[in-house]
């Protein structure tokens, strides 16, 4: 069990870990060879990266495809079913929704690996500064992150856009808002678990610095768990943005986004059922893969866990 | 316990205060001029002084912080800048759509998510793992369906093809058939989002207990397995569903915005996003503060509701 629990009562701890599911991995173990290894031997995980892989690389490579343009307009070819032609449809204007789905994957999965990024990287750097600075830091961030957690974080994010208005940059600053205080408390008590190790003692008995102590002990022994959690933030971020599209404040067009596809498809819900679908799908699997991925993570980063 | 409910009160009025600020900050920090950004590039100056008259932009802001707080204190959430009714007013008249929505998939979800939860943990501890394989596979995936584009689906099933569940129309509580039937989508999606995450706390807290001495006990007593698990095992892992249900009202407040938009349901989260479009500020900002008032109070509640639910924890 993750050393959150020493912070939280026992059912506090068993509801935080069924919370932020995959469970946190035991600090104590870090990357290694042979982790890769038991990252890839696990079914699961290995479903997780054939599904998550190849819908990053069609993302990439998707405007050097031979696709039609995903905005182009073909009036000729408006809301025409699934065919050998076009994959997935054509919408209302006789856009090809299987270009917009890979075009919208780029959006979508570029806003939930930033988000995933952001909110660990801080969420690391102030959780760390917060456990090792002393009780007038702590406290004073520990305060910020409980004022941003007593935010329903949908509601965040939405008045959030609502004050800075639509786009990229705000959608993703305005998800990682409602992960970055998640991800401060994980890492301070992580850290705060590991203050306590013989190691830890044994660096201050030779009054190692601060920073050595950070970058020897702490960032080592807590980036597994991080990495855990920002796969999941990954996913929940990818289905935050296309919340915040669907309703208008996320991803405008004609920037094609998941979110933002499905939004439009809704008006053409009885004659064109695929305009909505195929996005729809790309979200479930993209986020369940990232799931399995978090697992993956949890089980080859300590052994200790059960198979 | 009365006791620590006016603690826990207390210990909350430094969050209120923030939520507060945060609230009140949101108009000011739209981009640029708030009142030429809410009004239009093309307002008149005179109409521009009357919205900073009106919103209280004309004052120092420390002054249009202390105004706003005191209005706040009575209740006062401003005018809607579209017709000029109280916000209170706007916001008390859609709430009750968005607590019997809401409530509704909170009470659905619990029924179906607590009996699965804990037949998966059971039949996982007695070696048969393919109903917690199933469980654990089907909660996975469930949990990643966007909300929103399952109301669609469903939708699309059940109304536009079945003719079932309207989807639109008045939702008039004196017909009780058909306000059920008008509600039956919304509260399933949203019941629907939840079962994923209280049916795993449930095996996972069942599990648990399932491994105590007293349960080793029971049953070497030779207490029925039924006995076991409705008497001993599901009570004593209560505790960790209730915090679940705290913790999980916040997504279910998230999922009404969406659930009532799809729906045309005119709960507070059609009134919310109605009022971003129109860059009706005030309506904004008291929506929004009612939100986070609603978390923080269940988030209050859960911690008092251990005390009944479990006489060891000492709060």
């Amino acid at each position: 069990m993750g050393m959150i629990e020493s912070t939280l009562s026992r059912p506090m701890a068993i509801a935080a870990t069924a919370i932020a599911r995959p469970a946190y991995a035991v600090p104590g173990f870090s990357l290694s060879l042979g982790a890769v290894g038991r990252f890839l031997s696990k079914p699961a995980t290995l479903i997780g990266v054939l599904v998550l892989a190849p819908m990053v690389i069609l993302a990439l490579v998707a405007p050097v495809l031979p696709l039609p343009d995903a905005n182009a307009p073909d009036v000729r070819s408006a809301l025409q079913p699934p065919s050998m032609s076009h994959f997935f449809g054509t919408d209302k204007l006789g856009r090809d929704i299987f270009a917009r789905v890979l075009m919208g994957a780029r959006v979508s999965l570029l806003i939930g690996f930033s988000v995933a990024a952001i909110a660990v990287v801080v969420g690391m750097a102030l959780g760390m500064l917060s456990a090792t600075l002393g009780r007038g830091v702590d406290s004073a961030v520990m305060a910020v992150v409980d004022l941003l957690l007593s935010f329903p974080s949908l509601l965040l994010a939405i008045g959030f856009v609502a004050v800075f208005g639509a786009g990229v940059v705000q959608v993703i600053v305005a998800i990682a808002l409602a992960d970055i205080p998640r991800a401060i408390r994980l890492q301070r008590s992580l850290a705060l678990g590991i203050r306590g190790r013989s190691y830890m003692d044994a660096a201050r008995l030779f009054s190692a610095p601060t920073w050595w102590l950070i970058c020897r002990h702490l960032l080592p022994n807590t980036i597994a768990s991080m990495l855990v959690v920002g796969s999941t933030y990954a996913a929940n971020a990818i289905l935050a943005e296309a919340a915040l599209s669907f309703l208008g404040l996320g991803i405008t067009p004609p920037t094609p986004s998941w979110g933002n596809i499905i939004s439009d498809g809704r008006r053409y819900l009885q004659d064109g059922w695929w305009i909505c679908t195929f996005p729809g799908v790309a979200i479930v699997l993209a986020a369940v893969s990232l799931h399995l991925l978090a697992d993956g993570f949890r089980h080859s980063l300590d052994p200790r866990a059960e198979a | 316990m009365g006791a620590y409910l006016r603690r826990r009160t207390l210990q909350t009025i430094p969050t209120l205060f923030g939520i507060v600020v945060v609230v009140f900050l949101m108009l000011r920090m739209l981009p640029g001029d708030p009142a030429v950004f809410i009004a239009g590039e093309n307002a008149s100056p005179e109409a521009l002084t009357a919205m900073r008259t009106n919103l209280g932009l004309d004052m120092p802001l420390h002054l249009q912080f202390l105004t706003y707080l005191g209005r706040i204190l009575q209740g006062n959430l401003g005018q809607s800048l579209m017709n000029g009714n109280p916000v209170a007013a706007i916001v008390a008249g859609a709430l009750p759509i968005t607590l019997v929505v809401g409530g509704l998939a909170l009470v659905l979800s619990f029924l179906i998510a607590i009996p699965l939860g804990a037949a998966a943990a059971f039949t996982a501890s007695r070696g048969h793992g393919a109903l917690d394989h199933g469980v654990m596979i089907a909660a996975l995936i469930v949990d990643t369906i966007p909300g929103f584009w399952l109301a669609l689906l469903l939708m699309l099933f059940f109304t536009l093809q079945l003719g079932m569940f309207p989807a639109t129309g008045a939702l008039d509580p004196t017909n009780p058939g058909a306000f059920l039937a008008r509600l039956t989508l919304p509260v399933a999606v949203l019941a629907i989002g939840q079962i994923a995450s209280v049916a795993r706390i449930t095996r996972t807290s069942v599990l648990e207990v399932l491994h105590e001495d007293y349960i080793r006990t029971a049953r070497s007593l030779g207490t029925p397995e039924w006995s076991v698990l409705f008497g001993h095992a599901l009570r004593n892992a209560a505790l960790p569903v209730v915090t679940i249900a705290g913790l999980s009202f916040g997504r279910l407040l998230g999922g009404t915005v969406l659930t009532e938009n799809i729906f045309a349901l005119p709960g507070m989260g059609t009134v919310l996003i109605n009022a971003i479009f129109s860059r009706d500020y005030p309506v904004v900002q008291g929506t929004i503060l009612l939100y986070t008032l609603m978390f923080v109070a269940v988030n209050i509640a859960t911690d008092v509701l251990y005390t009944r639910v479990d006489p060891r924890v000492q709060l």
